[in-house]
Protein backbone atom coordinates (compact mmCIF):
# COMPACT_ATOMS: atom_id res chain seq x y z
CA UNK A 1 0.00 0.00 0.00
CA UNK A 2 1.45 3.30 -1.09
CA UNK A 3 -0.74 5.54 1.00
CA UNK A 4 0.05 7.29 4.21
CA UNK A 5 -1.51 5.93 7.33
CA UNK A 6 -4.74 7.71 8.06
CA UNK A 7 -5.27 8.39 11.75
CA UNK A 8 -8.18 6.37 13.14
CA UNK A 9 -10.90 8.24 14.95
CA UNK A 10 -14.03 6.99 16.57
CA UNK A 11 -16.42 8.65 14.14
CA UNK A 12 -15.71 9.20 10.48
CA UNK A 13 -17.77 12.40 10.63
CA UNK A 14 -15.23 13.94 13.01
CA UNK A 15 -12.47 13.07 10.58
CA UNK A 16 -14.46 14.53 7.68
CA UNK A 17 -14.89 17.79 9.56
CA UNK A 18 -11.23 18.05 10.57
CA UNK A 19 -9.83 16.92 7.21
CA UNK A 20 -12.10 16.19 4.27
CA UNK A 21 -9.54 14.14 2.36
CA UNK A 22 -8.55 11.97 5.34
CA UNK A 23 -12.22 11.47 6.22
CA UNK A 24 -13.13 10.66 2.65
CA UNK A 25 -10.36 8.06 2.50
CA UNK A 26 -11.82 6.39 5.59
CA UNK A 27 -15.27 6.60 4.02
CA UNK A 28 -14.14 4.88 0.82
CA UNK A 29 -12.26 2.16 2.67
CA UNK A 30 -15.16 1.51 5.01
CA UNK A 31 -18.15 1.62 2.69
CA UNK A 32 -17.05 1.11 -0.91
CA UNK A 33 -16.62 -2.69 -0.74
CA UNK A 34 -20.19 -3.12 0.52
CA UNK A 35 -21.62 -0.73 -2.01
CA UNK A 36 -19.77 -2.50 -4.83
CA UNK A 37 -21.10 -5.81 -3.59
CA UNK A 38 -24.69 -4.62 -3.42
CA UNK A 39 -24.45 -2.75 -6.72
CA UNK A 40 -23.13 -5.88 -8.41
CA UNK A 41 -26.36 -7.69 -7.50
CA UNK A 42 -28.60 -4.71 -8.22
CA UNK A 43 -27.11 -4.02 -11.66
CA UNK A 44 -26.02 -7.59 -12.47
CA UNK A 45 -23.00 -6.11 -14.25
CA UNK A 46 -19.47 -5.78 -12.95
CA UNK A 47 -18.85 -2.73 -15.15
CA UNK A 48 -21.96 -0.99 -13.86
CA UNK A 49 -21.16 -1.96 -10.28
CA UNK A 50 -17.69 -0.42 -10.58
CA UNK A 51 -19.15 2.76 -12.02
CA UNK A 52 -21.80 2.95 -9.32
CA UNK A 53 -19.28 2.26 -6.56
CA UNK A 54 -17.00 5.00 -7.88
CA UNK A 55 -19.63 7.59 -8.85
CA UNK A 56 -21.33 7.24 -5.47
CA UNK A 57 -18.18 8.41 -3.73
CA UNK A 58 -17.31 11.09 -6.29
CA UNK A 59 -20.76 12.61 -5.76
CA UNK A 60 -20.38 12.25 -2.00
CA UNK A 61 -16.98 14.00 -2.09
CA UNK A 62 -18.40 16.90 -4.09
CA UNK A 63 -21.35 17.21 -1.72
CA UNK A 64 -19.21 16.99 1.41
CA UNK A 65 -17.04 19.81 0.09
CA UNK A 66 -20.13 22.04 0.09
CA UNK A 67 -21.59 20.96 3.44
CA UNK A 68 -20.87 22.93 6.60
CA UNK A 69 -19.51 21.19 9.72
CA UNK A 70 -22.91 20.85 11.39
CA UNK A 71 -24.47 19.20 8.37
CA UNK A 72 -21.60 16.71 8.16
CA UNK A 73 -21.88 15.91 11.87
CA UNK A 74 -25.60 15.21 11.45
CA UNK A 75 -25.18 13.01 8.38
CA UNK A 76 -26.31 9.41 8.61
CA UNK A 77 -23.38 8.30 6.52
CA UNK A 78 -24.32 4.77 5.47
CA UNK A 79 -27.92 5.40 4.34
CA UNK A 80 -26.81 8.64 2.70
CA UNK A 81 -24.20 6.82 0.60
CA UNK A 82 -26.57 3.97 -0.18
CA UNK A 83 -29.28 6.40 -1.29
CA UNK A 84 -26.85 7.81 -3.85
CA UNK A 85 -25.83 4.30 -4.92
CA UNK A 86 -29.37 2.96 -5.30
CA UNK A 87 -30.37 6.01 -7.34
CA UNK A 88 -27.38 5.45 -9.63
CA UNK A 89 -28.38 1.80 -10.02
CA UNK A 90 -31.91 2.87 -10.94
CA UNK A 91 -30.58 5.31 -13.52
CA UNK A 92 -28.56 2.55 -15.12
CA UNK A 93 -31.52 0.20 -15.12
CA UNK A 94 -33.52 2.78 -17.08
CA UNK A 95 -30.95 2.73 -19.87
CA UNK A 96 -32.52 -0.55 -21.00
CA UNK A 97 -29.15 -2.20 -21.26
CA UNK A 98 -29.73 -5.94 -21.39
CA UNK A 99 -28.34 -7.52 -18.26
CA UNK A 100 -26.24 -10.60 -18.50
CA UNK A 101 -25.57 -13.29 -15.93
CA UNK A 102 -22.26 -12.83 -14.17
CA UNK A 103 -19.76 -15.37 -15.47
CA UNK A 104 -18.06 -17.68 -12.98
CA UNK A 105 -14.87 -15.59 -12.81
CA UNK A 106 -16.92 -12.77 -11.37
CA UNK A 107 -17.98 -14.89 -8.47
CA UNK A 108 -16.02 -13.31 -5.70
CA UNK A 109 -15.88 -13.27 -1.97
CA UNK A 110 -14.38 -16.55 -0.95
CA UNK A 111 -13.92 -20.07 -2.11
CA UNK A 112 -16.22 -21.30 -4.84
CA UNK A 113 -19.23 -22.95 -3.32
CA UNK A 114 -21.01 -25.85 -4.93
CA UNK A 115 -24.30 -24.20 -3.99
CA UNK A 116 -23.15 -20.95 -5.53
CA UNK A 117 -24.39 -20.58 -9.09
CA UNK A 118 -24.04 -16.93 -9.99
CA UNK A 119 -25.98 -16.92 -13.23
CA UNK A 120 -28.73 -18.71 -11.32
CA UNK A 121 -28.76 -15.96 -8.70
CA UNK A 122 -29.00 -13.29 -11.38
CA UNK A 123 -32.01 -15.09 -12.76
CA UNK A 124 -33.61 -15.69 -9.36
CA UNK A 125 -33.19 -12.10 -8.20
CA UNK A 126 -34.32 -10.92 -11.61
CA UNK A 127 -37.62 -12.69 -11.04
CA UNK A 128 -38.47 -10.40 -8.13
CA UNK A 129 -40.20 -7.07 -8.46
CA UNK A 130 -37.84 -4.08 -8.31
CA UNK A 131 -38.82 -3.07 -4.74
CA UNK A 132 -38.50 -6.66 -3.51
CA UNK A 133 -35.16 -7.23 -5.24
CA UNK A 134 -33.73 -3.96 -3.92
CA UNK A 135 -34.94 -4.62 -0.39
CA UNK A 136 -33.71 -8.22 -0.33
CA UNK A 137 -30.28 -7.29 -1.69
CA UNK A 138 -29.87 -4.38 0.71
CA UNK A 139 -30.98 -6.52 3.65
CA UNK A 140 -29.24 -9.82 2.97
CA UNK A 141 -26.32 -9.04 0.63
CA UNK A 142 -25.40 -5.56 1.91
CA UNK A 143 -26.51 -6.42 5.46
CA UNK A 144 -28.35 -3.15 6.08
CA UNK A 145 -31.00 -2.82 8.81
CA UNK A 146 -34.63 -2.49 7.73
CA UNK A 147 -35.03 1.11 8.91
CA UNK A 148 -32.08 2.21 6.76
CA UNK A 149 -33.44 0.33 3.75
CA UNK A 150 -36.76 2.13 4.21
CA UNK A 151 -34.93 5.46 4.31
CA UNK A 152 -32.86 4.61 1.23
CA UNK A 153 -35.78 3.40 -0.87
CA UNK A 154 -38.27 5.95 0.41
CA UNK A 155 -40.78 3.24 1.38
CA UNK A 156 -42.38 2.81 4.81
CA UNK A 157 -40.69 0.41 7.24
CA UNK A 158 -43.69 -1.95 7.23
CA UNK A 159 -43.76 -2.05 3.43
CA UNK A 160 -40.03 -2.69 3.38
CA UNK A 161 -40.43 -5.65 5.76
CA UNK A 162 -43.15 -7.00 3.48
CA UNK A 163 -40.93 -6.52 0.41
CA UNK A 164 -38.18 -8.50 2.10
CA UNK A 165 -40.34 -11.34 3.39
CA UNK A 166 -42.23 -11.73 0.11
CA UNK A 167 -38.99 -11.54 -1.85
CA UNK A 168 -37.42 -14.23 0.31
CA UNK A 169 -40.53 -16.39 0.02
CA UNK A 170 -40.42 -16.11 -3.76
CA UNK A 171 -36.72 -16.97 -3.81
CA UNK A 172 -37.39 -20.05 -1.67
CA UNK A 173 -40.07 -21.14 -4.07
CA UNK A 174 -37.77 -20.63 -7.06
CA UNK A 175 -34.92 -22.56 -5.43
CA UNK A 176 -37.30 -25.34 -4.35
CA UNK A 177 -38.68 -25.65 -7.89
CA UNK A 178 -35.13 -25.82 -9.26
CA UNK A 179 -34.28 -28.64 -6.85
CA UNK A 180 -37.38 -30.65 -7.68
CA UNK A 181 -37.13 -30.40 -11.47
CA UNK B 1 -30.90 -17.21 9.48
CA UNK B 2 -32.65 -19.40 6.93
CA UNK B 3 -30.83 -21.27 4.17
CA UNK B 4 -31.91 -18.73 1.58
CA UNK B 5 -30.65 -15.86 3.73
CA UNK B 6 -27.33 -17.68 4.18
CA UNK B 7 -27.03 -18.17 0.43
CA UNK B 8 -27.73 -14.48 -0.17
CA UNK B 9 -25.10 -13.42 2.36
CA UNK B 10 -22.59 -15.51 0.42
CA UNK B 11 -23.15 -13.26 -2.59
CA UNK B 12 -20.90 -10.67 -0.97
CA UNK B 13 -18.24 -9.72 -3.52
CA UNK B 14 -14.86 -8.05 -3.35
CA UNK B 15 -14.35 -4.94 -5.50
CA UNK B 16 -11.51 -4.78 -8.03
CA UNK B 17 -8.21 -3.99 -6.34
CA UNK B 18 -7.71 -0.61 -8.00
CA UNK B 19 -11.22 0.74 -7.33
CA UNK B 20 -10.28 2.45 -4.06
CA UNK B 21 -7.17 4.00 -5.60
CA UNK B 22 -9.02 5.19 -8.71
CA UNK B 23 -11.82 6.68 -6.62
CA UNK B 24 -9.52 8.58 -4.26
CA UNK B 25 -7.36 9.91 -7.10
CA UNK B 26 -10.30 10.87 -9.33
CA UNK B 27 -12.01 12.68 -6.46
CA UNK B 28 -8.81 14.56 -5.67
CA UNK B 29 -8.63 13.18 -2.13
CA UNK B 30 -5.30 11.50 -2.84
CA UNK B 31 -2.45 12.61 -5.04
CA UNK B 32 -0.18 10.71 -7.34
CA UNK B 33 3.54 11.08 -6.81
CA UNK B 34 6.61 10.29 -8.83
CA UNK B 35 10.18 11.43 -9.34
CA UNK B 36 11.33 13.39 -12.37
CA UNK B 37 14.63 14.79 -13.56
CA UNK B 38 15.02 18.55 -13.71
CA UNK B 39 17.79 21.07 -14.34
CA UNK B 40 18.05 21.28 -10.54
CA UNK B 41 18.41 17.55 -10.00
CA UNK B 42 15.76 14.90 -9.41
CA UNK B 43 12.51 16.08 -7.87
CA UNK B 44 9.59 14.56 -6.04
CA UNK B 45 6.43 15.82 -7.74
CA UNK B 46 2.87 15.15 -6.62
CA UNK B 47 -0.27 16.12 -8.43
CA UNK B 48 -4.06 15.93 -8.30
CA UNK B 49 -6.61 16.23 -11.12
CA UNK B 50 -6.39 20.01 -10.56
CA UNK B 51 -2.62 20.39 -10.82
CA UNK B 52 0.71 20.10 -9.04
CA UNK B 53 0.30 19.83 -5.27
CA UNK B 54 3.89 19.61 -4.07
CA UNK B 55 7.49 19.59 -5.24
CA UNK B 56 10.73 18.87 -3.45
CA UNK B 57 14.27 18.05 -4.45
CA UNK B 58 15.10 14.44 -3.66
CA UNK B 59 17.99 15.51 -1.46
CA UNK B 60 15.52 17.26 0.86
CA UNK B 61 13.21 14.25 1.26
CA UNK B 62 14.73 10.80 1.30
CA UNK B 63 11.48 8.90 0.75
CA UNK B 64 8.05 9.34 -0.76
CA UNK B 65 6.49 8.97 2.69
CA UNK B 66 8.65 11.77 4.05
CA UNK B 67 7.80 13.94 1.06
CA UNK B 68 4.07 13.42 1.38
CA UNK B 69 4.10 13.67 5.19
CA UNK B 70 5.72 17.08 4.84
CA UNK B 71 2.76 18.19 2.78
CA UNK B 72 0.13 16.30 4.77
CA UNK B 73 -1.30 14.64 1.69
CA UNK B 74 -1.91 10.97 1.03
CA UNK B 75 -0.69 9.69 -2.29
CA UNK B 76 -0.19 6.73 -4.53
CA UNK B 77 3.06 6.12 -6.34
CA UNK B 78 2.84 6.58 -10.11
CA UNK B 79 5.28 5.39 -12.75
CA UNK B 80 5.60 8.79 -14.37
CA UNK B 81 3.97 12.16 -14.82
CA UNK B 82 1.12 12.45 -17.31
CA UNK B 83 2.61 13.60 -20.62
CA UNK B 84 0.84 16.98 -20.70
CA UNK B 85 1.83 17.83 -17.14
CA UNK B 86 5.42 16.70 -17.73
CA UNK B 87 5.67 19.08 -20.69
CA UNK B 88 4.18 21.96 -18.71
CA UNK B 89 6.58 21.37 -15.80
CA UNK B 90 9.57 21.11 -18.10
CA UNK B 91 8.68 24.40 -19.79
CA UNK B 92 7.95 26.08 -16.45
CA UNK B 93 11.30 25.02 -14.98
CA UNK B 94 13.10 26.29 -18.08
CA UNK B 95 11.17 29.48 -18.87
CA UNK B 96 9.17 30.25 -15.73
CA UNK B 97 5.56 29.52 -14.93
CA UNK B 98 2.70 31.08 -16.84
CA UNK B 99 -0.63 32.17 -15.33
CA UNK B 100 -2.32 29.02 -16.61
CA UNK B 101 0.21 26.65 -15.03
CA UNK B 102 -1.90 24.14 -13.10
CA UNK B 103 -1.31 24.15 -9.36
CA UNK B 104 -3.59 22.79 -6.67
CA UNK B 105 -3.49 25.00 -3.57
CA UNK B 106 -6.58 23.55 -1.89
CA UNK B 107 -6.21 23.28 1.85
CA UNK B 108 -3.78 26.18 2.03
CA UNK B 109 -4.78 29.16 4.15
CA UNK B 110 -6.18 32.13 2.25
CA UNK B 111 -3.30 34.47 3.06
CA UNK B 112 -0.61 31.97 2.10
CA UNK B 113 -2.46 31.14 -1.08
CA UNK B 114 -2.58 34.85 -1.98
CA UNK B 115 1.15 35.18 -1.26
CA UNK B 116 1.94 32.20 -3.47
CA UNK B 117 -0.27 33.45 -6.30
CA UNK B 118 1.46 36.85 -6.16
CA UNK B 119 4.86 35.18 -6.06
CA UNK B 120 4.02 33.11 -9.12
CA UNK B 121 3.75 36.36 -11.12
CA UNK B 122 7.44 37.21 -10.58
CA UNK B 123 9.03 36.64 -13.95
CA UNK B 124 12.15 34.63 -14.53
CA UNK B 125 15.31 36.74 -14.40
CA UNK B 126 13.84 39.18 -11.88
CA UNK B 127 13.64 39.40 -8.11
CA UNK B 128 11.20 41.09 -5.77
CA UNK B 129 11.27 41.83 -2.07
CA UNK B 130 9.08 40.39 0.67
CA UNK B 131 7.76 43.92 1.10
CA UNK B 132 6.76 44.07 -2.57
CA UNK B 133 4.51 41.04 -2.08
CA UNK B 134 3.03 42.55 1.08
CA UNK B 135 2.33 45.76 -0.86
CA UNK B 136 0.72 43.80 -3.69
CA UNK B 137 -1.63 42.29 -1.12
CA UNK B 138 -2.42 45.76 0.23
CA UNK B 139 -0.98 44.64 3.52
CA UNK B 140 2.38 46.40 3.86
CA UNK B 141 2.76 45.42 7.49
CA UNK B 142 2.73 41.72 6.68
CA UNK B 143 6.35 41.40 5.53
CA UNK B 144 7.24 38.78 8.13
CA UNK B 145 4.05 36.81 7.42
CA UNK B 146 4.94 36.86 3.72
CA UNK B 147 8.31 35.34 4.60
CA UNK B 148 6.63 32.63 6.64
CA UNK B 149 4.15 31.88 3.85
CA UNK B 150 6.93 31.57 1.29
CA UNK B 151 8.95 29.43 3.68
CA UNK B 152 6.10 26.91 3.56
CA UNK B 153 5.67 27.03 -0.20
CA UNK B 154 4.64 23.47 -1.12
CA UNK B 155 5.57 23.96 -4.78
CA UNK B 156 9.04 25.56 -4.77
CA UNK B 157 10.82 26.08 -8.11
CA UNK B 158 7.46 26.17 -9.91
CA UNK B 159 6.07 28.83 -7.58
CA UNK B 160 9.33 30.78 -7.57
CA UNK B 161 9.78 31.78 -3.94
CA UNK B 162 13.54 31.83 -4.66
CA UNK B 163 12.90 35.08 -6.58
CA UNK B 164 11.92 36.86 -3.37
CA UNK B 165 14.85 38.51 -1.61
CA UNK B 166 15.35 40.99 1.21
CA UNK B 167 14.71 44.65 0.56
CA UNK B 168 18.42 45.40 1.10
CA UNK B 169 19.23 43.09 -1.80
CA UNK B 170 20.64 40.28 0.33
CA UNK B 171 19.47 36.87 -0.67
CA UNK B 172 17.46 35.89 2.40
CA UNK B 173 16.36 32.45 3.53
CA UNK B 174 15.45 29.46 1.41
CA UNK B 175 14.03 26.09 2.36
CA UNK B 176 16.85 24.28 0.55
CA UNK B 177 19.61 26.64 1.68
CA UNK B 178 20.86 30.05 0.52
CA UNK B 179 23.44 28.47 -1.80
CA UNK B 180 20.73 26.81 -3.87
CA UNK B 181 18.73 30.06 -3.93
CA UNK B 182 21.83 31.88 -5.14
CA UNK B 183 22.52 29.28 -7.82
CA UNK B 184 18.92 29.39 -9.02
CA UNK B 185 18.97 33.17 -9.36
CA UNK B 186 22.30 33.02 -11.19
CA UNK B 187 20.98 30.36 -13.56
CA UNK B 188 17.95 32.55 -14.28
CA UNK B 189 20.11 35.61 -14.95
CA UNK B 190 18.80 37.54 -11.98
CA UNK B 191 22.19 37.60 -10.26
CA UNK B 192 25.75 37.70 -11.46
CA UNK B 193 27.65 34.53 -10.63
Amino acid sequence: MDTMTIPRKTDVRDTLVSDLDDGFTVLVRTYQPGIYSGALRLTRSREDAQEVAQDTFLRAYTALGKYDDERIRNLQIRPWLWTIAVNLCRTRAKRARPTRPLPPDEILGGEPDEHFDDSAWSRRLGALSNPQRTAVILRHVADLPVNEIAEITGRPVGTTKTDISRGLAQLRTIVHEEETT
Amino acid sequence: MTDIEQLLSNLDARPPQDLERTTLITAGAADQVTTADSPFGPLWISWSPIGVTAVSPLFACSSMDEFMATHRRSAYRAERLPTDLATQIEEALEHGTTPDFPVDLRGIAEFQSAVLETCSRIEIGTVRSYGWIADQLANPGAVRAVGTALGHNPIPLLIPCHRVVRSDGSIGNYAFGPDMKHDLLVSEGALLA
